[in-house]
């Protein structure tokens, strides 16, 4: 991916962002610190060790690593705002969160978001991949990572094209490399 | 035109569905002075509404009824309620198509007498041959105005990047890679505007560059005055008389109201599983396996071709949504040459996707996700690769069955849709993706995912074409071997799958069956 963001990883620990839904999320503090702060994006809805969990697992899930975490929070926010209507669904969050740390305690002895390692939270994920909570978080961030019209640009996507004319006169047979 | 017929009107054709069949043969029928009504079961769109958004097209036009895939091949994991990727709508899935039309080759009508028998697979010969088909192919491709053909003298589209990087590759391994010969205006043809490389051939074309029934065959049947287009209107059976002759259709309206159209002839082009499930749907007494199935064949025989994606990360970029989504074709391994360890052929076809649709492809259903997934996504635009597109094998047991309980919102059995790898589909894959890779490596690839077979979007040979009515359903005209004014006029007729794309065939057979038709009703006889 085109790493079109100015910002270098030490500043974006110190910044927040704002998700598309206009909540506050905070910033890749999480990746060292492993928690997020008390304004974290869904947690309201879940619970602050949930929304934490979710936002590191997300990350797992589709790692882009120059992907702001607000575009991840984007997907998981509206999502937690349904479970705060939707009792089944809170109850799948809530339950998934709860057996991801399970799985993670009898591997690893430690929460799911006390893992360092990728290569450990990936073997906890692969263990509950087939769960319906592990699907419906999956399933939501490939429409809002990849179908994310925002990002098509930095993944050298162009999207609609017509009502500019195609492609016809905008370099269709341009590649100066072969 | 507004042209309406009475239900009790008998002198009429009843063409269930408005696809690459249903539409052409509706609009042939016309031209000769032949009415008719055509029921289809989706709505009918208008330009504006095609978008180049590939799920968002998916959500809007794709048949979406409740189906079931079952077998033991990865599609049936990946997809359990998804066998098929096409469409409900005027137009059915010549809205979605890409475009490729591509003349079947000599041999692959008679593919019985080419290989023998081939264990496990039902291959019989069609009844017709190339020699007997080529001039309708021919009216084909005018009508559908292809690119690259004598027919229309229309040039090709020009090379794009994604084009480049394979055909580069093709020649260094020595490898015959062309143009394709696209049902897509490269000049201003038949009213309908040139091509602008929008690449959403297959979420629609939102200019109607690309033939589809949806705005050339079904508006120039309507402007006859001879032929009413029925939307939201699902066929749910046909009726037949004391001599078995057909009568008529009985088919739901948008709300749910029961009607019965009568008719003087039947053709059903519904797509290949919906086709065969309307006859079992209409069992009766004096048909208690279906209409038309003496042989037992109805549903039987669903062929998809043998494919599969193949998609090279290169290190500089290749843009390949900036194309036409098929703008060329491998054709070095489409003969029939059982030395490569399998029977027929398959073309390497150049096609794109866009991000969102290889998100969903790359590595789809429940393990498909991770940092490989995500590195190779982040590469979307040095990608550069095929769909492969091979002949697959009739197997009797991959078949269309109806669930022995549940039913659709239309009180019909759901269909169950049962498909599985022959071993020579599983052997022409592994060629197919040793041979892309050899040539993706060629040019340059650094990494190359085999992407596993997606939704089909051809479906052929549930009603199958053949000399004797103890084999197939249909004669060499689409006519039930057993009810003679009952036509097969889509893909379903199909007697093998071939190695190109189905739609050119299709449509030459249907402009050949409405020439029959006229013909046999001058005579008399129908
Ligand atoms: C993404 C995609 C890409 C493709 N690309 C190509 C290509 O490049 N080249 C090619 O040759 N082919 C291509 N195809 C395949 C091509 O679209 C089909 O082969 C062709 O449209 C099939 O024609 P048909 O008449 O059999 O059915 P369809 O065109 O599918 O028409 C069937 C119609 O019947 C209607 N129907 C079904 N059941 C009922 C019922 N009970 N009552 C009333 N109406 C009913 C459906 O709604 C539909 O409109 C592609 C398909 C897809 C989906
Ligand atoms: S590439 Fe051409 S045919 Fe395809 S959608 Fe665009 S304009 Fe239409």
């Amino acid at each position: 991916m085109k790493r079109t963001s100015k910002e270098q990883p030490t500043d974006l620990g110190r910044r927040r962002f704002l998700g598309r839904s206009g909540i506050a999320v905070a910033g890749i503090g999480i990746i060292s610190s492993g928690l997020l702060t008390p304004a974290a994006w869904a947690a309201s809805a879940v619970g602050e060790h949930a929304s934490a969990t979710l936002l590191r697992m997300a990350r797992d899930i589709y790692p882009h690593d120059t992907l702001e975490n607000k575009y991840y929070a984007a997907v998981l926010t509206p999502l937690a705002r349904k479970a705060g209507k939707d009792m089944a669904l809170k109850k799948m969050l809530a339950e998934g969160v709860k057996a991801l740390d399970q799985r993670s305690q009898q591997l690893f002895s430690r929460n799911f978001l006390e893992l360092e390692h990728e290569s450990d939270r990936v073997l906890v994920l692969r263990a509950i991949e087939e769960s319906p909570f592990f699907q419906r978080i999956k399933g939501d961030l490939m429409m809002g990572i990849y179908n994310n019209p925002e990002l098509w640009p930095r993944f050298g996507y162009g999207g609609s094209a017509w009502q500019k004319g195609g492609y016809i006169n905008r370099g269709y047979d341009k590649i100066d490399w072969l | 035109m507004n042209t309406k017929f009475d239900l009790n009107d008998d002198s009429l054709v009843v063409i269930v569905g408005s696809g690459a069949g249903g539409g052409t043969l509706a609009n042939e029928l016309a031209q000769k002075g032949i009415k008719s009504v055509v029921l289809e079961a989706g709505k009918r769109f208008k330009l504006d509404d095609i978008e180049n958004d590939e799920w968002k097209m998916f959500g809007k036009i794709s048949w979406l009824d409740k189906r079931y895939l079952e077998g033991p091949a990865r599609l049936a994991k990946d997809f359990p309620n998804l066998p098929a990727w096409i469409v409900k709508g005027v137009g059915g899935a010549t809205m979605h198509w890409a475009g490729v039309a591509m003349r079947f080759q000599e041999h692959e009508f008679r593919m019985r007498t080419e290989n023998g028998t081939v264990p496990g697979a039902n291959v019989l010969d069609w009844p017709i041959t190339l020699k007997e088909l080529d001039p309708y192919y021919y009216k084909a491709e005018q009508k559908m105005g292809v690119c690259g053909t004598e027919a229309t003298g229309m040039p090709f589209h020009g090379k794009s990047s994604h084009y480049k990087v394979i055909e580069e590759g093709a020649r260094r391994i020595g490898a015959k890679c062309e143009q394709a010969t696209l049902a897509i205006n490269t000049q201003i043809r038949d009213g309908r505007p040139s091509c602008q490389v929008n690449g959403f051939c297959m979420q629609g074309c939102r200019i109607g560059a690309k033939w589809s029934t949806m705005y050339t065959e079904i508006p120039r049947a309507e402007a006859t005055g001879l032929v009413e287009v029925r939307p939201q209107s699902m066929a749910l059976r046909i009726e037949h008389d004391k001599q078995g002759n057909v009568t008529g259709v009985l088919y739901a309206d948008k709300d749910g109201n029961q009607h019965f159209q009568k008719a003087r002839l039947v053709s059903v082009a519904a797509n290949s599983i919906e086709s065969p499930r309307l006859l079992l749907n209409s069992a009766s007494p004096m048909f208690p396996d279906g209409l038309a199935n003496g042989s037992g064949q109805v549903g039987q025989n669903y062929m998809t071709h043998t494919t599969a994606g193949v998609y090279g990360e290169f290190e500089q970029p290749v843009h390949m949504y900036k194309s036409t989504v098929v703008p060329g074709i491998v054709h070095e391994w489409k003969d029939n040459d059982p030395s490569r360890g399998h029977v027929a052929g398959y073309e390497l076809e150049v096609l794109h996707l866009g991000l969102p649709f290889m998100s969903a492809f790359l590595n789809p259903g429940k393990s498909g996700w991770g940092r490989e997934l995500a590195d190779s996504l982040a590469n979307y635009d040095r990608m550069a690769g095929f769909w492969i597109c091979g002949e697959d094998m009739p197997v009797e047991s991959n078949n269309i069955t109806l669930h022995p309980t549940e039913k659709d919102q239309y009180g019909l059995p759901v269909p169950v849709v049962y498909k599985t790898d022959h071993i020579n589909d599983t052997r022409m894959r592994n060629h197919a993706y040793d041979r892309s890779t050899e040539l993706l490596e060629a040019v340059g690839a650094k990494k190359v995912n085999y992407l596993p077979p997606y939704p089909a979007s051809h479906n052929m040979g549930t009603n199958r074409m053949s000399r004797h009515a103890r084999d197939g359903v249909v004669n060499r005209w689409g006519q039930s071997h057993e009810i003679q004014n009952l036509f097969i006029s889509d893909g379903s007729q199909f007697t093998t799958s071939g190695t190109e794309n189905p739609t050119l065939t299709i449509v030459a057979l249907a402009i050949r069956q409405a020439d029959y038709i006229a013909d046999q009703m001058k005579r008399g006889n129908l």
